[in-house]
């Protein structure tokens, strides 16, 4: 036994994921590189600084790096205590958008202003949610093979996913936790049916929505609301090129006038103020100009192989709590990464989404590192038995 | 492991292979996109990112028959501003004020307009525009540019026209061949960013403009400027309202000379000339664009006239191909005739007496003419007016050719016919009277009357002969040639004696008309004449507006030809006739 013990502790101080590591580490620098092409012309247009965004960007992704080696070396049970903190710190966050310390940036009431920084606590959400929803799969056991096991975890990630809506209309952001809460499930469930059924439902709900919206559109126009129109210049983005159709339209713009090679690194030109906001949910479009079909795809794989070593961890973690804290996090970046794409491919109604690592936002990579910082410290206490 | 099942297992397989699916139909999604509508999306984001500035092409030149150049081109300067890259909007406002001399306000107007690009001036001089390209400032552009340019100024400017601020003609015939003259503007396009902030790094591309055609002209510029200098002569001398001179070779119909003065500065088309002004006098009106309206018409095509007695050409020819009258008819004239109750005067007061026909057109006897149009009839009469071409316009290639005034065919009386006879009470155009005339000496060929002979390219090649169409059989040869007979001894012995040129034998009519109303005492004095009398190589018509003092055609209209002719008709190497020589 005791022979056994060393034997086991030796490895596992030997493993370490090295390869998720790089891939972040890849992905973080790329990020930075791309955020810098792709803002850089129009910061300096408007604040006069050409490295301004990527500045910021640096002085957050530092700081997440920070989370990230800290939650790396603390081991992820000790999480187990502070779910329930965390989940209503983010509740109270959420809510805190209201009051006088709520920040507005583009249009947008999203943010809170805390000693001189600020932060979206969407994020805080995301992650508040993958931690109590791992505790709860754990404490329920077999419970959640039940419609009732399942229906607990579905309003534990509703509370915040209808706060984000209602307060700071953030659909992509409200997507992704309910997303991340049903996935959980999903993995820890051993059936099937219900999933699936719940899948349909979202479906069929989606195609009735655009249906109806297509069918009002015919006869009367521009008295949609504000994701009617989404919808509507998802179908057609040209006949809306000049409101809700022109993000979308300049993105595409964009992608396909990178061609299989793309125009070069720095050479967009669709970012010198063409495609507003460049830098924030249309960054991989800019990716698409200057680097190609190839470059893309580049892309697309390292955020897939992430993916899998996120598989590879959860498959082999040392117990349940933190396979589940990894499939939180696996469900986190697929969907994100997914539904950008979509996004800017206009595969799928424009939802305001941003690409992991990549898109400019200092909440959203402070936040993800410590998420992967959280998947570091479960894969160093995987246990390899031969 | 506690509590990590097989299942889930599967079930995050499961999931990882959905993540799987889907980032494979976003790579489909991408290779459509990148590969297949790549072409569409790049030419859609050109298109947005591109600018076009247009480089102005040259316009074809005018040259005369001999390649002598007409109009021309200067280079001058288009000036515009950029209102995303000007720097210095003031140092901007106060350049464009002191060196275009425009009023700070329209130029600051102009510089703070939020546009993509404003003009602020065109057909700036060269040294302007290069004085402002050197001063350097952020936003002003200039661009080169032509204008037209006429290096003879006032000479056949009725003919020639000019252009407008964007090279397209106004009048004569830079209208007419504007399509064959006017070039392919060349395009610049320069890469913005989405503020219309040209990018230096990205440079430009750009598609070089075509010069237009050159048009070869009829006209020989030593008859049009001689022809001119004799036209301000007889104006200046007669105290004259107008006077226009129209030469042509009546053979093919190429215009020779057409001159109209007063003349106007090319040059300067829109300013009103001090000869017109004073003969404008107290009727001078307000409407700045009617007088210049008035000042470039071409009388000799825009306006008709009761042609008088150069029109008894017409009702000789038609008496003598319908065989009512032959020249050694004899008439008797007693300075009168009486057409219904109509009592019509003979201009010499007793009247001619007895005369043969021959001499009844040496004295330009209007009974006689009276006697030959009755004699035809209204309908016959008709017939040869319709026939000779005249009902219809000459289609020569200048603009608004005027059409002949008539009366309707079932108004023509016998009173009407006779004042027809001698040309009254009905209006033609003088180049339709001389195209006319030209038919009937030249053997029955009714020829298009025409400036433009054909299209050259910059490098002289010729690019487009035109042709002209020719009706033939107005009359037959051989009363053509008894037209030319009787027309000559109307120069040589008759009425027509001072259009006598040594060497030369020249066929003619007289004309002296008043003007409607009868007795306002203004007459138009005009003269037809052709040489050589046995063979027309050169045919003019000299039309005199209200001339003071003697006005009677043969008088002060008949020397104007003469004159010319002594001059031209050497100079076109018309051969002298022996037969002349003989009889002085």
């Amino acid at each position: 036994m005791r022979q056994k013990a060393r034997k086991r502790r030796n490895k596992k101080e030997f493993f370490y994921d090295y390869t998720l590591l790089l891939i972040v580490l890849l992905l973080v620098c790329f990020g930075l590189i791309m955020l810098y092409s792709v803002s850089s012309y129009e910061a300096n247009l408007d604040f006069g600084d050409p490295a301004y965004y990527l500045k910021k960007q640096i002085f957050a992704t530092v700081i997440g790096f920070g989370v990230m080696i800290a939650a790396n070396v603390i081991d992820y049970h000790i999480w187990e205590k502070f779910a329930t903190l965390g989940y209503v710190v983010s509740i109270v966050a959420i809510l805190l958008v209201l009051s006088p310390l709520g920040k507005t940036l583009n249009g947008a009431r999203r943010w809170i202003f805390i000693g001189g920084i600020s932060l979206q606590p969407a994020e805080i959400a995301k992650i508040a949610v993958v931690l109590l929803v791992a505790v709860l799969i754990c404490k329920m056991g077999r419970g959640i093979s039940q419609w009732k096991g399942l229906g607990v975890i579905i309003v534990v990630a509703a509370i915040p996913t209808l706060l984000i809506l209602l307060v700071t209309s953030n659909l992509s952001s409200a997507i992704i936790v309910m997303g991340i809460a049903v996935l959980m499930g999903f993995v820890a469930d051993p059936k099937y049916k219900k999933y699936f059924l719940l899948a349909l439902a979202v479906v069929v709900i989606g195609v009735l929505w655009i249906l109806k919206v297509y069918m009002e559109s015919e006869g009367v126009s521009g008295t949609g609301n504000y994701r009617d129109a989404r919808v509507l210049a998802w179908l057609n983005p040209e006949a809306f090129a000049d409101d809700d159709g022109f993000q979308t339209l300049q993105a595409l713009y964009a992608i396909g006038s990178g061609g299989i090679w793309g125009k070069g690194l720095g050479q967009s030109m669709q970012k010198l103020g063409f495609l507003p906001e460049a830098q924030n949910d249309m960054v991989f479009s800019i990716i698409c100009e200057e680097l190609g079909l190839f470059g893309a795809f580049c892309v697309l794989l390292l955020f897939l192989m992430l993916i899998w070593r996120f598989m590879f961890i959860a498959n082999n973690a040392p117990d349940l709590f933190g396979a589940m804290l990894v499939v939180g996090v696996m469900a986190h970046f697929a969907i994100q990464v997914i539904l950008n794409i979509a996004v800017v491919t206009n595969t799928i109604p424009n939802t305001g989404i941003t690409l992991p690592f990549i898109s400019y936002g200092g909440t959203s990579v402070v936040f993800l590192l410590a998420e992967i910082g959280l998947v570091l410290n479960v894969a160093s206490q995987i246990q390899i038995q031969d | 492991m506690r509590g990590y099942k097989t299942y889930h297992r599967k079930k995050i397989l499961f999931f990882f292979m959905v993540c799987l699916v889907l980032m494979l139909i976003l790579m489909g999604r991408l290779v459509y996109l990148m590969v297949f509508e790549s072409e569409y999306y790049s030419q859609k984001a050109l298109q947005l990112h591109e600018r076009e500035r247009s480089i102005k092409a040259a316009r074809g030149e005018i040259l005369d028959r001999n390649g002598k150049v007409l109009a021309s081109n200067r280079t001058v300067c288009t000036i515009s501003v950029i209102h995303s890259q000007i720097e210095d909007a003031d140092a901007v406002t106060r350049l464009l004020c002191e060196q275009l001399g425009l009023s700070e306000e329209t130029v600051r107007k102009k510089v703070e307009k939020v546009s993509s690009i404003e003009k602020i001036k065109s057909n700036v001089s060269k040294e302007i525009g290069d004085r402002i390209r050197k001063a350097d400032l952020a936003g002003v552009k200039v661009d080169e540019d032509y204008k037209r340019y006429y290096p003879y100024g006032t000479l056949a400017s009725k003919v020639l026209g000019f252009t407008g601020a964007d090279n397209q003609g106004i009048i004569g015939l830079e209208v007419i061949y504007e399509d064959k003259m006017r070039g392919t503007d060349g395009i610049i396009y320069t890469v913005t960013d989405a503020r219309g902030v040209e990018l230096d790094a990205v440079g430009e591309s750009r598609m070089d403009p075509q010069a237009g055609n050159s048009l070869k002209v009829s006209i020989d510029i030593n008859i049009q400027s001689y022809a001119t200098m004799l036209a301000e002569q007889v104006m200046k001398a007669k105290e004259a309202e107008g006077v226009s001179i129209l030469s042509m070779n009546p053979k093919t119909g190429e215009i020779y000379a057409c001159v109209n003065v007063p003349e106007f500065d090319l040059n300067q088309p829109y300013t009103l000339t001090e000869q017109y002004l004073q003969l404008r006098g107290e009727k001078l009106t307000d409407n700045t664009q009617d007088e210049l309206n008035r000042m470039w018409r071409n009388n000799c095509i825009n306006d008709t006239y009761e042609p008088g007695s150069t029109f008894k050409v017409i009702t000789a020819a038609a008496g003598l191909s319908e065989g009512v009258v032959r020249e050694e008819n004899r008439f008797h004239c007693p300075g009168f005739c009486v057409v219904e109750d109509r009592r019509i005067r003979c201009h010499k007061y007793g009247g001619h007496g007895s005369e043969d026909f021959v001499q009844a057109t040496m004295n330009s006897c209007n009974p006689v003419f009276v006697a030959v149009g009755l004699a035809l009839g209204p309908e016959t009469y008709y017939e040869y007016f319709e026939k000779f071409g005249l009902l219809q316009k000459t289609g020569i290639d200048l603009p608004g050719e005027a059409n002949t005034i008539m009366h309707k065919k079932e108004d023509i009386g016998l009173v009407e016919l006779a004042t027809m006879s001698f040309g009254q009470s009905f209006q033609v155009t003088p180049v339709q009277l001389l195209t006319t005339v030209s038919s009937i000496v030249n053997g029955g060929n009714r020829i298009t009357p025409h400036f433009a002979t054909g299209i050259v390219d910059a490098d002289g090649n010729s690019v487009e002969e035109f042709s002209y169409p020719v009706r033939q059989g107005i009359v037959s040869e051989e009363v053509s040639a008894r037209m030319r007979a009787i027309l000559e001894r109307v120069v040589s012995d008759g009425g027509g004696k001072n259009g006598q040129v040594e060497g030369y034998a020249v066929g003619g009519k007289t004309a002296t008309s008043q003007t409607l109303p009868r007795g306002s005492g203004r007459y138009i004095s005009s003269f037809i004449g052709f040489a050589p009398a046995d063979d027309p190589q050169i045919i003019t018509l000299v039309v005199i507006q209200a001339p003071k003092g003697v006005y009677y055609g043969g008088t002060i209209a008949a020397p104007v030809v003469r004159k010319l002719y002594e001059n031209i008709l050497p100079y076109l190497e018309i051969e002298k006739s022996s037969k002349d020589t003989e009889r002085e």
